[in-house]
C-alpha cells in the first residue's frame, strides 16, 4: 500500500477494508447486529437469575399467603398456578410466556403485569422525562462551565456541588424539598389532584401519561395541576442525574480540549467559541452518551425511592408495594419487564452513540 | 497517610483534609458509640418516664424525638455503628470475590472469560437497588438479629459490587497482560502465578483503593435506601439512618423537621467524606494524570551535557560559531518572512519555573525552508507552538516574532497579539502541520467539512465556493478521487492520505508562513518521501516559507535551505546545509550527525560462514488472526522461511504492518504459528508443550522497542535482571546476585542502579537493563524488535554501539528488527525485507542494501534520505528516474 503512494500519490484503503466491503453488510448495519445479538443473551441471563431467585425464597403462594390457608389450600392454588411442575417446566412456560408478552398476574390485586407495564410504565417514563429534562439543563451547561474554567473557583464549587448531590439521597433531597415547599402550598404526594386524577385516569385514559392526557383534555387548569405535581419529584430525580452528568461532561470535554485535533483546529485560526461549540463538544458527546446509558438502570434505582417518596404511581412504587406484601410473581414480572426496558435502552443508547460518532457508522 | 497528603496541593489537600476528617468523625461515632450516645436507639423512656414522641430539640433531647418516642441523637450515632459495619463487611467481601474473579477472567480469556463477562455486564447493567432488595429478601429472609441483618445487608450489597470489581480489574488485567514486561516475564518461561501476582496484580493494585472508597459511598447510599423501602435490617435490632428517614417522611409535610433532617445530614456528610477520600486518591494514583518515567531522559542528558560542556571547553567556540550564525541571518533578514528574536519560554511549574527555550533568534525567507533540529526537549517544538500562541496558559513567552505579511513589507507582532488578532493570523498567514496525523484531524466531521469550515472562517464566501476550493485542493495535494473522498471521514483514509489533507489545510488560505512539526515522523519512509515531495512541490508553486521542525537528519538533508540546530532550549549552530554536513562547527552538532546511522556507509559485520551451526530455522511459518465477527481471518505472515545462524546477525526490515515483529513473537513462542516449523537448534517449538517449552526459554532473550513499558515499573533493575535466573536456574541468590552486578557491569550500568526503579532511569538507560536482562541466561539467540527506535539518534548511537559489542564477545545469534534501513546497515550480517507477511527479498547485507535485486527494496532504499546533502541530490535525481521507470 505505501509503496503505490510513492509511485502514483494513491494510497488504496488497507485490505481488512477492503475485505469487509465485500462482505455485503455495511458496518453500520454489521455493528448494530452485534448489539443486538449481544442484548439477547443479557435479557436472557437477567430473566433467568430473576426467575431462580426467587424460586429460591421458596414457592411464591406459601410465600404470600403461609399462616392464612391451611396446607391443602396452598397446594391447591399452586396446583391452579401451575407450581407443582417441575422446576424446569416452570422455567420454561415462564420464558414462553414472555415471548408472548405475558408477564404474569399479580396474586394479591389480580392485575395482569403487562397491564401495570402500560399504567404504571407511563407513570414511571413520565418522571423519568422530567427528571432528564431537569439533568440535562442542570448538567450540561454546568459541565461545560467547569471544564472551562478547570481549576478555578467555578470548577471547585461545582465539583462540590456534584458531590453534594451524589452524597444525598433521594429521598431526603424529597424530605427537605418537602418542608421547604410543603408551605408554600406545592403538592408533594401523587402525580395530580385526587378529582383531576379520577377524571383523567378513569373516564378517559388514554396514554397513561398524564400530562398527555392533560392536555388533550384540553383543560389549562388539568394541566397546570399535573405539572405541579411533577415539580418536585423531577427536582429531586434530576438532581441526582444532574450530578453524574456535570461530572461526565466535565471530564470528558477536558480530556478533548487537551486533545491534538481540538490545537490543530485552534492553529486553523477557528474562533475558540465554535472550536468549543462544534469540535470539543461533539467528540465530548461519544463516552458521555456511552455513560449515560448506565444512567438508565440508575434512574431507574432512583425513580424507585422518588416515586416511593413522593407517591408517584410508577412502576418502582408498585414494585414496592408488591414487595411488600410478598407478591413475588408479580415481583418476578416487573423485575422481568425492568430488566428488559434496561437491555432496550442500552441498544438505543448504542443506536445514538453511531449517529454521534462516524467511527461506528462506516 | 501522611505520604498521600503530601502528594496533593490547593484544592485538592483541602478536599483530602475535609475528606478524613469526616470519614475520622465517623468512624468514632461508630466505634464509641454506647458512650457518646445519651440514650440507646431503641430507648423509648428513662426510670419509667417516656421521651414523649416527636419532641422538638430540647435540652434533654438535642435533636429532639421520633415518631417513635426514641431519641434523634442516639439513633445517628448508633446508626454509624451499622453503617460502617455493613460497609466493612461488604467491601471485604465484594473485594474477596470480585478481585480474583477478574485478574482469572482477564487472563485466562476464552470461553470462561466471555461467558464470565456477559453475566457481569447483565448484572452491572440492571438497577443495582432493586438487585440488592432482591437479594436481601432471598438472603434476609426471617433473621431478625443483628448480626444476621447486618449479614444480610451487606450480603446483598456484595452481590451488587462484585461486577463493578470484576470490570475494573479485569480491564486493568487486560491492559497490563500485553505490556512488554509481562511479554518479557513469559519470554523467559516465568509460570502464571507468578505472573499474576508478582507483575499483574502489583500493576493492577493502584486502582483497588480508589474503588473500594467510590463504592463505601455507594454502599451507605444503598443501605439507606433498603432500610428506607422497609427491606433493611429489622429496626428492633439496629439504628438505621434510612428506616428513620422513612418514618420521618410523613412528618415532613407537618412541618417536623428533626426526625428527618438529621439522619439525612449524616448520610450526606459520611457519603461526602468518603466520596472526597476516594476522588482525591482517584487523582493522586491514577496512572493517567502520572507523568510516565519515560518522559524524563535526564540522566542521558547529563551524560551527554557533561561530554558537550568538555567539547566546547576545549574548542572555545561557543560565541565564534553564535557570531556566524548572526551573520548568516543579516542577508535573510531584510526579506523574511517570520524573523524571531530573542525568543524565551518559561514553564511556571509547581516546583522551580522550566526554561524550555532560551533566547532563540533566526528568519525564513519566502521560498526558504528553514529545518529546526534537534533532539528530544531540545525546545524545538515549543517554539513553533510560541510563534502560533497555542502554549499553555502556564507558559511565559517573551522576545519576538515579526511576521511581514505578502510583499506590502508592514510587519505585525506575533508575541503578545491578543487572541482574537492572533485567530485571523492562524491558518491564514502562518499555518501548522502536526506529528501525528491521525490525530490532529477531528474524527466526527469530514475532511470536506474542516477544510470548508476553516475557508470560510478567513474568507467570505460561500458554502458551495469553500466546497469547491476544498476539492481543488485536495486535488493539489495529490490525494485520489477528491470529490468522493472531501465526504470521507478521517478514520477511512490512510496515514499518509491524512498527512495530505493536513498540508491541504495548511495550503488552503497561501499562507506566507507553514511551520511543519515532525510532519512525517509518524509515516513510513515511502510515504515519508511522497509527503516530502509534495512539500517541496508545493514550497516552488506558492512560495511559501517553510519551517520544518525535525529529529531527522536525512530529511534536513534531503529538504532544507538551512538547518537551525537546537540543543537544551538554545540554538547552538545554524548553517546553510551544505556546509552544516560538511564542517559542522559546534561540537554538539558534530556530534549529533556522527550519531547519524547512514545507510550506504554500512560498517556491518561480514556474512559469517555458511557452515555455521543455525540456531533458528523457519520452515513456511504462517500466522493469522481469526478476524471480528463476520470479517475474514487475517494473515500477518505468510510462508516465510529463515535461518540465523551462530554469531549472525539479521536484520528484518519493513514498512508497518508488515508482519515483522509478529515474525519476532514467533520465534520465541509468544506467538503461536498457525502453520510452518520454528527449530531451535534442532528442536521444533511450536510442537513443544507449554512445559517442555518453558526449559528451552532460557535460550531466548528478547529486547522491546519502548524501555519505558518494558520494564514492570515496580520491580527494582536487580529484580529485573534477576528475574530470567530466578525462574531458570538454581543458583544461590548470592550467585544470583553477583551475576546480576556482573550483567549490569556489562552493559555499562554504574552497579548503584541496582535498587533503583525503572521509572529513576532514562530511556537509553532502561534500555541496557533490557538488554542485560535478556542475556541473563546467556541465550543462544536474541530477538531485538526495534530496540532504539524508541531514543534519541546520540542515545542510539551508544545503545547499539554496545549492543554490537556484546553481540561480537558473546557470537549469539540475532534476529534484529527495524524498520531502519540505516541502523540495519551498520549492524547486520544478513538482511530479509518483508511486505505483506512475506519476504520478498534475503540476502547478505552487501546484496540486498546496496545491490538491491527486487523493485520493492529498491523503492524502500530510494525513500531513506541520507543525512548528506550533496549524496542526497543525487539520490533524488536517481530516484526520480526510478520512479518514472516504473510507472
Amino acid at each position: 500500500m505505501a509503496t503505490t503512494e510513492l509511485l502514483t500519490g494513491s494510497e488504496q484503503p488497507d485490505a481488512p477494508r477492503a475485505r469487509r466491503r465485500s462482505g455485503g453488510l455495511s458496518p453500520l448495519t454489521r455493528y448494530l447486529l452485534v448489539r443486538l445479538a449481544l442484548v439477547i443473551p443479557m435479557v436472557w441471563i437477567l430473566v433467568t437469575f430473576v426467575f431462580f431467585l426467587m424460586r429460591v425464597i421458596g414457592d411464591p403462594i406459601s410465600a404470600a399467603q403461609g399462616g392464612r390457608l391451611t396446607p391443602e389450600q396452598i397446594d391447591e392454588r399452586k396446583a391452579a398456578a401451575g407450581l407443582d411442575a417441575p422446576l424446569i417446566q416452570q422455567y420454561w412456560d415462564y420464558l414462553t410466556g414472555i415471548l408472548h408478552g405475558d408477564f404474569g398476574t399479580a396474586m394479591t390485586d389480580g392485575r395482569a403485569i403487562s397491564d401495570v407495564l402500560i399504567v404504571n410504565g407511563a407513570a414511571t417514563l413520565e418522571l423519568a422525562f422530567w427528571a432528564l429534562l431537569v439533568a440535562f439543563s442542570l448538567g450540561v451547561p454546568l459541565g461545560r462551565l467547569a471544564a472551562r474554567h478547570r481549576d478555578t473557583w467555578p470548577d471547585a464549587t461545582l465539583r462540590v456541588f456534584s458531590i453534594l448531590v451524589y452524597a444525598a439521597p433521594v429521598f431526603f433531597v424529597g424530605l427537605l424539598l418537602k418542608l421547604a415547599f410543603v408551605p408554600l402550598g406545592l403538592p408533594v404526594a401523587g402525580r395530580a389532584s385526587t378529582s383531576v386524577e379520577l377524571a383523567l385516569q378513569d373516564v378517559d385514559p388514554q396514554t397513561h401519561i398524564m400530562i398527555v392526557d392533560a392536555i388533550l383534555w384540553g383543560d389549562p387548569a388539568y394541566v397546570w395541576d399535573v405539572l405541579k405535581h411533577a415539580i418536585l419529584p423531577a427536582i429531586a430525580l434530576g438532581l441526582l442525574t444532574g450530578g453524574i452528568f456535570l461530572r461526565l461532561v466535565r471530564v470528558n470535554l477536558i480530556d478533548t480540549l487537551r486533545t491534538d485535533h481540538v490545537t490543530a483546529t485552534r492553529a486553523r485560526g477557528i474562533p475558540e467559541r465554535r472550536v468549543v461549540k462544534k469540535h470539543a463538544y461533539r467528540n465530548a458527546l461519544v463516552p458521555v452518551v456511552t455513560v449515560m446509558g448506565l444512567q438508565v438502570a440508575l434512574l431507574l434505582g432512583g425513580a424507585v425511592l422518588t416515586e416511593t417518596t413522593f407517591e408517584w404511581q410508577g412502576l418502582g412504587y408498585t414494585l414496592a408495594d408488591y414487595l411488600v406484601k410478598r407478591d413475588f410473581i408479580a415481583v418476578q414480572g416487573i423485575v422481568t419487564v425492568i430488566a428488559i426496558i434496561v437491555a432496550v435502552a442500552s441498544l438505543l443508547i448504542d443506536v445514538i452513540v453511531a449517529f454521534v460518532d462516524p467511527r461506528v457508522r462506516f | 497517610m501522611i505520604s498521600l497528603l503530601k502528594s496533593t496541593r490547593g484544592l485538592q489537600r483541602g478536599m483530602l483534609v475535609a475528606g478524613l476528617i469526616l470519614v475520622s468523625v465517623f468512624l468514632i461515632l461508630a466505634v464509641f458509640a454506647p458512650w457518646l450516645a445519651p440514650y440507646g436507639f431503641n430507648e423509648t423512656r428513662v426510670d419509667g418516664v417516656p421521651f414523649g414522641t416527636q419532641q422538638p430539640p430540647s435540652a434533654e433531647h438535642w435533636w429532639g424525638t421520633t415518631v417513635g418516642g426514641q431519641d434523634v441523637l442516639s439513633r445517628v450515632i448508633y446508626g454509624a455503628r451499622t453503617a460502617v459495619a455493613v460497609i466493612v463487611l461488604a467491601v471485604s467481601f465484594s473485594l474477596v470475590i470480585g478481585v480474583p474473579l477478574g485478574l482469572l477472567s482477564g487472563f485466562l480469556s476464552g470461553p470462561v472469560d466471555r461467558a464470565l463477562v456477559l453475566v457481569m455486564d447483565a448484572l452491572y447493567a440492571f438497577p443495582s437497588l432493586l438487585l440488592a432488595i432482591v437479594v436481601a429478601i432471598v438472603v434476609g429472609g426471617g433473621s431478625s438479629g443483628v448480626v444476621g441483618g447486618v449479614l444480610a445487608a451487606a450480603i446483598a450489597l456484595t452481590v451488587v459490587f462484585i461486577p463493578q470489581y470484576f470490570r475494573v480489574v479485569r480491564n486493568a488485567t487486560l491492559a497490563v497482560k500485553v505490556e512488554p514486561y509481562v511479554d518479557a516475564a513469559r519470554v523467559v518461561g516465568t509460570r502464571t502465578p507468578r505472573i499474576l501476582f508478582r507483575h499483574i496484580l502489583a500493576n493492577v493494585r493502584q486502582s483497588v483503593p480508589v474503588i473500594a472508597t467510590l463504592n463505601a459511598s455507594e454502599a451507605i447510599l444503598t443501605l439507606a435506601a433498603l432500610g428506607f423501602l422497609g427491606f433493611g435490617i429489622e429496626p428492633s435490632s439496629a439504628a438505621e439512618w434510612g428506616y428513620d428517614l422513612n418514618k420521618a417522611m410523613s412528618d415532613a409535610t407537618n412541618g417536623i423537621w428533626w426526625t428527618g433532617v438529621f439522619p439525612g445530614m449524616a448520610i450526606v456528610l459520611m457519603v461526602m467524606g468518603v466520596t472526597l477520600v476516594g476522588e482525591s486518591l482517584n487523582d493522586v494514583l491514577n496512572p493517567l494524570l502520572k507523568a510516565r518515567g519515560g518522559d524524563t531522559t535526564t540522566s542521558d542528558e547529563e551524560e551527554i551535557s557533561a561530554e558537550y560542556a568538555a567539547a566546547v571547553a576545549e574548542a572555545g567556540l561557543d560565541s565564534e560559531v553564535a557570531e556566524e550564525a548572526a551573520a548568516v541571518d543579516e542577508d535573510v533578514r531584510r526579506v523574511a518572512t517570520l524573523s524571531l528574536t530573542d525568543l524565551a519560554v518559561t514553564f511556571r511549574t509547581g516546583a522551580a519555573p522550566v526554561h524550555a527555550v532560551k533566547g532563540v533568534s533566526f528568519d525564513v525567507a519566502p521560498g526558504e525552508v528553514v529545518a529546526v533540529v534537534g533532539e528530544s526537549g531540545s525546545g524545538k517544538s515549543v517554539t513553533s507552538r510560541a510563534v502560533m500562541g497555542l502554549l499553555p496558559a502556564t507558559a511565559v513567552v517573551s522576545g519576538s516574532a515579526l511576521l511581514r505579511a505578502g510583499s506590502g513589507g508592514d510587519s505585525r507582532e506575533m508575541i503578545g497579539m491578543s487572541e482574537r488578532k492572533l485567530r485571523t493570523v492562524r491558518g491564514d498567514q502562518v499555518s501548522m502541520i502536526f506529528q501525528e496525523p491521525g490525530t490532529a484531524l477531528d474524527p466526527v466531521y469530514t475532511v470536506g467539512w474542516q477544510l470548508v469550515e476553516m475557508i470560510r472562517t478567513h474568507r467570505d464566501i460561500s458554502k458551495k465556493e469553500a466546497r469547491a476550493r476544498a476539492v481543488e485542493l485536495l486535488d493539489l495535494v495529490g490525494l485520489p478521487d477528491p470529490e468522493r473522498r472531501v465526504d470521507y471521514y478521517p478514520h477511512q483514509l490512510s496515514g499518509g492520505q491524512k498527512q495530505r489533507v493536513m498540508i491541504a489545510m495548511a495550503i488552503a488560505l497561501e499562507p506566507d508562513v507553514i511551520i511543519a512539526d515532525e510532519p512525517t515522523t509518524a509515516l513510513d519512509v515511502t510515504v515519508q518521501a511522497a509527503i516530502i515531495e509534495l512539500l517541496l512541490d508545493l514550497r516552488d508553486r506558492l512560495g511559501t516559507a517553510i519551517v520544518l521542525i525535525t529529529h531527522n537528519m536525512g530529511v534536513v538533508a534531503d529538504v532544507a535551505d538551512r538547518a537551525v540546530v537546537m540543543y537544551r532550549g538554545e540554538i547552538v549552530e545554524q548553517a546553510p546545509v551544505d556546509r552544516l554536513f560538511a564542517a559542522p562547527r559546534h561540537p554538539y552538532t558534530r556530534r549529533l550527525l556522527d550519531a547519524v546511522p547512514h545507510l550506504g556507509q554500512g560498517v556491518g559485520a561480514p556474512p559469517v560462514a555458511e557452515d555455521a551451526p543455525a540456531v533458528l530455522t523457519m520452515q513456511g511459518v504462517t500466522v493469522e488472526f481469526a478476524g471480528r465477527l463476520g470479517q475474514p481471518s487475517f494473515r500477518a505472515v505468510d510462508d516465510v522461511d529463515l535461518v540465523v545462524r551462530r554469531g549472525e546477525v539479521l536484520g528484518l526490515v519493513g514498512e508497518s504492518g508488515s508482519g515483522k515483529s509478529t515474525l519476532g513473537r514467533v520465534a520465541v513462542g509468544l506467538q503461536k504459528a498457525t502453520e510452518g516449523a520454528v527449530l531451535i537448534g534442532d528442536v521444533d517449538i511450536t510442537s513443544q508443550s507449554d512445559r517442555r517449552l518453558r526449559s528451552m526459554r532460557g535460550r531466548f532473550g528478547f529486547v522491546f522497542q519502548d524501555p519505558a513499558a518494558s520494564l514492570n515499573p515496580h520491580l527494582t533493575i536487580s529484580e529485573c535482571v534477576a528475574e530470567p535466573l530466578k525462574v531458570q536456574s538454581d543458583l544461590s541468590a548470592s550467585d544470583q546476585r553477583a551475576k546480576v552486578a556482573a550483567l549490569l557491569d556489562r552493559v555499562q550500568l554504574p552497579s548503584s542502579y541496582a535498587g533503583r526503579y525503572p521509572h529513576e532511569l532514562s530511556g537509553g538507560q532502561r534500555q541496557r537493563v533490557s538488554l542485560a536482562r535478556a542475556l541473563a541466561l546467556d541465550p543462544d539467540l536474541l530477538i531485538a524488535d526495534e530496540p532504539t527506535s524508541a531514543l534519541d539518534v546520540s542515545v542510539q548511537a551508544k545503545v547499539l554501539d554496545l549492543f554490537s559489542e556484546l553481540q561480537r564477545d558473546l557470537q549469539f545469534a540475532c534476529l534484529f528488527i527495524s524498520h531502519d534501513l540505516a541502523v540495519v546497515d551498520a549492524l547486520a550480517n544478513r538482511v530479509a525485507v518483508m511486505r505483506h507477511g512475506r519476504i520478498v527479498e534475503e540476502g547478505t547485507r552487501q546484496e540486498v542494501l546496496h545491490a538491491p535485486r527486487e523493485e520493492y527494496t529498491r523503492q524502500l532504499i530510494a525513500a531513506v534520505p541520507v543525512p548528506d546533502p550533496a549524496e542526497q541530490r543525487r539520490r533524488r535525481a536517481a530516484r526520480g528516474a526510478l520512479l518514472t521507470d516504473v510507472e
